[in-house]
């Protein structure tokens, strides 16, 4: 095996056996899985920069120097070809994406492969092997003894030359190998999460060198925050033809996002069409099924026959987002009813569109609240849902990747509730971190209380030391109750569909009293199986089972208060709410303890 | 939008890229930086005074010119050495930044330790746990939000403007020492010279500012803007350590108080806080350091795994991103431990981490300055002048400050 690294800087012998310079960068021809090395570059004793063909010119590599078959005066010097990368200064060093393993990493050196006097790139190199060998052979060696000694092999990294993409040096032009997988051959939204992780200046290049189409799609299946990021960083015409293609509700949530002047200036350079039906969508409020709809609806009359819609889904209609339901309409849109494309395809071609037709439509006005359409979709199984106005006319359709997308977003806001993080899905990491909370803090305060809470109870403790036996017990048990009323209100979903507020309490009263009861019994019986007095063991049984009830009290009550319909109290995550009952659970064990002991006595 | 509207478009436009340079600046008045403030202060009075305002254009100009290749390139600086240089002079730039890194790590939980101690609390009990919160900030990546609240508390030090006035200082005296150069030769005043400079302007400040601009994504065009943030608020932090330097000149030097501890230090703060100067001084020196302690191993983490390609980012497990882990993991708890040697003065830590900052400071400024003038990477960005004079100023004079420390301790002169 030959590296890079190691080549770099080897003498360049000629036939005569004089050294005429050291080699300083070899070229590939790029057309190859594994491609052929083609040129050699090397420097004179000068500092001159010469090149050859590697083909012609080169006897053989034997590891410690290249040997040339003519003598210094035969050699025809030649230039870089277009379809030629030079590894160390377009390779070595640099990022690439990895796209089989769909990451970015860095090339640490380059790992080539002799047979019969043809020289290959099989990878690039990029672990922790590679930049051992590139700082010296003898560490590669040490931490290669070190593994073997574990009885292991210092892995080597690899990737192919057909999976790597070149993010740097403008490639578009260089012919690559034919199976060579690059990032616009990638499923879309693949390619999306590669483009997250990259800067925003690697974006801009890659998304140059994607056609329309495909940054189209590409850009739609990219997280909100990126989207007017890649816009904002492309010319003005490209922008709106990528725009343009995309569905005209992906496009009105991005153009909605960005400043007033860009968007109009986008807007006017698209067709009218696309740009009228994007203003439209604009109008609606974000997050209601009007925002999320897509106008492109394909809608036929009551009077057509089955032949005749299928010629105008071919004709006219194939563009559309959706064709999974054709809707029919009166003649001012007004709906009547929905035929599926199942329904189109079995029926003879000359059956009425009248006898087909399903007349009762599951719809949604352009206010509804987008959780609600797409949990009606889910419901009824719908690939799409029209969107109507209060006198029935078909607005457009929501379709179902679209719902899919906004049941992920509701999801994650009641994931984010639970676990008090504020984090967006998948950002950059230092930005991330800006999103994250830092409860943590506020955690490590409400400790301290309980400490407080503990000591200010000292003398109680101190003539009772049987209280703190069951001190974990209480906290353990405040906390999940707290808990699991607040799962039970996020399972309940929005505000309003809650159980009422009265009946709420009775039930948690209940349960609370009957855990009451039995965690009172069992406390009194560990304190007689400890033969403790009776006279303490009641009372710790009557603290710990009276705090339980007052606790699952306090659990169903705090919620109602905290999470106060869309207040900021939305934003108190459980955790905090629980640390804060715990907290409080602790008080009142320690205070009804300390009370009833004092009557004891 | 209405044109009220699109004024405010613009105004949420700078304040979508102000912040990075302000917070890594002010992040700079750390524990090593009020210690090696403090003590310039006691020790020399006003005399080193004319070293700081020598020193805040440089300040300023190497944080602008940091923001600049980050906003151009849209990489980091470790990412732009290694493509720049290769592997090898990568690897002794980052063992330098890891050197850099860690000497402040542990300086930062030097003062942590003593913050604590100025409210009674074992530096045993304290640093370890000290060193799993941090840890814990880091790993969970709340240290963010934590950070805003932290800062804002070390803005006490804001407390030594009014301290400096209240103190009475002979403003004259102090107009002199600011513009008349004075040297003491002796081997503490160079050292301290030196530590000065590195606590002013320290390496990892660099790869902290442009890792944000670059994350925030400010493009060029915006940078006309950013530049301001960055260099404002290096000449804000600034202003705070010459008023650090000022006040202890004035309060603690005529009384001729020695620094051995946090104690000493606080005293400076009487002034203005009284009898409530220790409590004053210890928090902002406990929020600055825990901010520092979380931010600076991740700063080195970072960096290191940029320029050789590893896996990076908190939410990658162990698994995913071994070295990154490892990494800011074995600097938060090896400093910690460091500081739970017996006997150690943490003072002194505090200033020699600082010292260490100061040599490395000289041989990462020239990976900057030479990445920054390549028109292959930088285009028309590359530095006008008057950039070029002042930064191989800097760098001139920290190494021969360096070189008369060495020489001076081989002769065995001061």
């Amino acid at each position: 095996m030959i590296y890079l690294t190691q080549m770099m800087g080897k003498p360049v012998i000629d036939a005569s056996g004089d050294e005429i310079g050291r080699i300083h960068d070899i070229a590939i021809a790029t057309g190859e899985v594994f491609p052929r090395v083609t040129s050699l570059a090397f420097v004179g004793p000068d500092k001159t920069p010469f090149m050859i063909s590697w083909r012609k010119f080169v006897e053989e590599f034997d590891g410690d120097k290249v040997c040339l078959n003519v003598d210094k005066a035969g050699i025809r010097f030649s230039y870089l070809q277009p379809d030629e990368v030079l590894l160390a200064r377009d390779l070595l060093d640099k990022q690439i994406v990895d796209t089989q393993g769909m990451k970015v990493v860095r090339v640490n050196d380059l790992k080539l492969s002799e047979s019969r006097n043809q020289l290959r790139l099989l990878g690039a190199e990029v672990g922790l092997r590679g930049v051992l060998r590139g700082m010296s052979p003898v560490l590669e060696r040490g931490a290669e003894m070190a593994y073997r000694l574990v009885g292991r092999h210092l892995p080597e990294t690899l990737i192919a030359w057909n999976y790597m993409d070149l993010l740097d040096r403008d490639l578009s032009h260089v012919k690559l190998s034919v199976t060579h997988k690059r990032l616009h051959e990638l499923h879309p939204a693949d390619a999306a999460d590669i483009l997250e992780k990259l800067s925003s200046g690697q974006r801009a290049r890659v998304f140059e060198h994607l056609d329309n189409a495909q940054a189209a799609e590409t850009l739609s299946e990219l997280e909100d925050a990126y989207q007017a990021d890649v816009i904002d960083d492309l010319g003005n015409q490209r922008a709106s033809d990528i725009l343009e293609m995309m569905d005209p509700d992906d496009a009105a949530d991005i153009i909605g996002d960005l400043p007033y002047d860009r968007a109009e200036t986008l807007l006017r350079l698209m067709g009218l069409r696309e740009s009228r039906q994007i203003r439209k969508l604009l109008g609606y409020k974000e997050k209601t099924a009007g925002g999320i709809m897509t106008p492109e609806v394909t809608t036929v009359p009551e009077d057509w026959t089955v032949q005749q819609v299928i010629e105008h889904i071919r004709t006219v209609a194939s563009e559309n987002e959706s064709i999974y339901y054709i809707y029919v309409v009166e003649a001012d849109r007004r709906l009547v009813g929905v035929i599926s494309l199942r329904d189109l395809i079995v029926s003879p071609p000359d059956t009425s569109v009248e006898d087909i037709v399903e007349r009762d439509v599951v719809t949604a006005n352009p206010d509804d609240d987008q959780e609600d359409v797409a949990e009606a979709m889910s419901k009824y199984d719908l690939l799409a849902m029209p969107v109507v106005d209060e006198s029935g006319r078909v607005l457009g359709i929501v379709t179902v990747d679209d719902a899919l997308d906004v049941l992920e977003e509701e999801s994650a806001e009641d994931l984010a509730l639970a676990t008090g993080s504020t984090r967006k899905i998948d950002e950059g990491a230092w930005h991330w971190l800006g999103k994250k909370s830092g409860w943590l803090i506020v955690w490590l305060v409400l400790g301290l209380l309980a400490s407080l809470i503990v000591r200010a109870f000292s003398h109680t403790i101190v003539s009772l030391v049987a209280v703190v036996f069951f001190l974990p017990l209480v906290v353990r048990l405040s906390e999940d109750i707290s808990s699991h009323s607040l799962a039970m209100l996020i399972e309940a979903g929005a505000p309003e569909e809650r159980p009422p507020f009265v009946r709420q309490l009775l039930i948690d009263i209940t349960v609370g009293l009957g855990l009451g009861i039995v965690t009172g019994l069992i406390v009194l019986g560990i304190m007689t199986a400890l033969s403790e007095p009776i006279a303490q063991a009641i009372v710790l049984g009557l603290s710990v089972g009276l705090t339980v009830l007052l606790m699952a009290t306090a659990g169903a009550v705090l919620p109602y208060v905290a999470l106060k319909p869309g207040g900021v109290g939305w934003r108190a995550p459980s955790a905090l709410i629980s640390t804060g009952i715990a907290a409080l659970g602790l008080a009142v064990y320690l205070a009804l303890a300390a009370y009833l002991n004092a009557i004891v006595r | 939008m209405t044109p009220a509207g699109r004024k405010r478009a613009k105004i949420m436009m700078f304040l979508g890229v102000i912040g990075p340079g302000i917070i890594a600046a002010s992040a700079g008045n750390d524990s090593g930086g009020i210690s090696t403030y403090s003590v310039a202060g006691a020790k020399y009075g006003y005399t080193m005074l004319w070293a700081m305002l020598a020193m805040t254009p440089s300040f300023i100009i190497v944080q602008e010119m940091a923001g600049r290749m980050g906003a151009v390139t849209g990489k980091g600086f470790a990412a732009l050495i290694r493509e720049r240089f290769g592997l090898r002079p990568t690897f002794v730039a980052m063992l330098m930044l890891l050197a850099s890194n860690a000497a402040t790590t542990i300086a930062e939980f030097a003062g942590i330790a003593a913050a604590m101690e100025l409210f009674g609390v074992s530096r045993y009990l304290s640093v370890p746990i000290a060193a799993v919160v941090v840890w814990l900030l880091v790993v969970r990546g709340s240290y963010r939000n934590v950070e805003t609240v932290l800062l804002a508390l070390s803005g006490v030090f804001t407390a030594y403007i009014v301290a400096a006035v209240l103190a009475h200082p002979d403003w004259r005296q102090v107009a002199h020492a600011f513009v008349v150069p004075h040297v003491v030769p002796d081997k503490t005043f160079i050292a301290l010279a030196i530590g000065l400079t590195g606590t002013t302007i320290a390496p990892w400040m660099q790869f902290l500012l442009q890792s944000q601009v670059v994350e925030k994504g400010t493009t060029i065009k915006e940078w006309g803007f950013a530049k301001w943030d960055a260099m404002v608020g290096a000449a804000s932090a600034n202003v705070v350590a010459c008023f650090i330097i000022i006040t202890t000149a004035a309060v603690l030097f005529p009384e001729h108080i020695t620094i051995t501890s946090a104690k000493e230090a606080a005293q400076a703060l009487a002034p203005v806080a009284g009898p409530y100067a220790r409590l004053l001084f210890a928090v902002g020196l406990l929020s600055a350091s825990t901010i520092a302690a979380a931010v600076l191993p991740l700063t080195a983490s970072y960096a290191i795994c940029e320029a050789f390609g590893f896996e990076a980012g908190v939410d990658r497990t162990w698994a995913e991103a071994p070295v990154f882990n490892g990494l800011y993991t074995a600097i938060i708890f090896g400093s910690a431990a460091l500081i739970l040697l017996p006997g150690i003065s943490l003072i002194a830590i505090m200033l020699v981490s600082q010292v260490v900052n100061g040599m490395l400071l000289p041989f990462l400024l020239i990976f900057l300055i030479r990445i920054i003038n390549d028109r292959r990477i930088m285009g028309r960005y590359v530095n006008g002048r008057v950039y070029n004079v002042l930064s191989w100023a800097t760098i001139v004079t920290v190494i021969g400050l360096t070189v008369a420390l060495l020489a001076m301790t081989v002769l065995g002169i001061g």
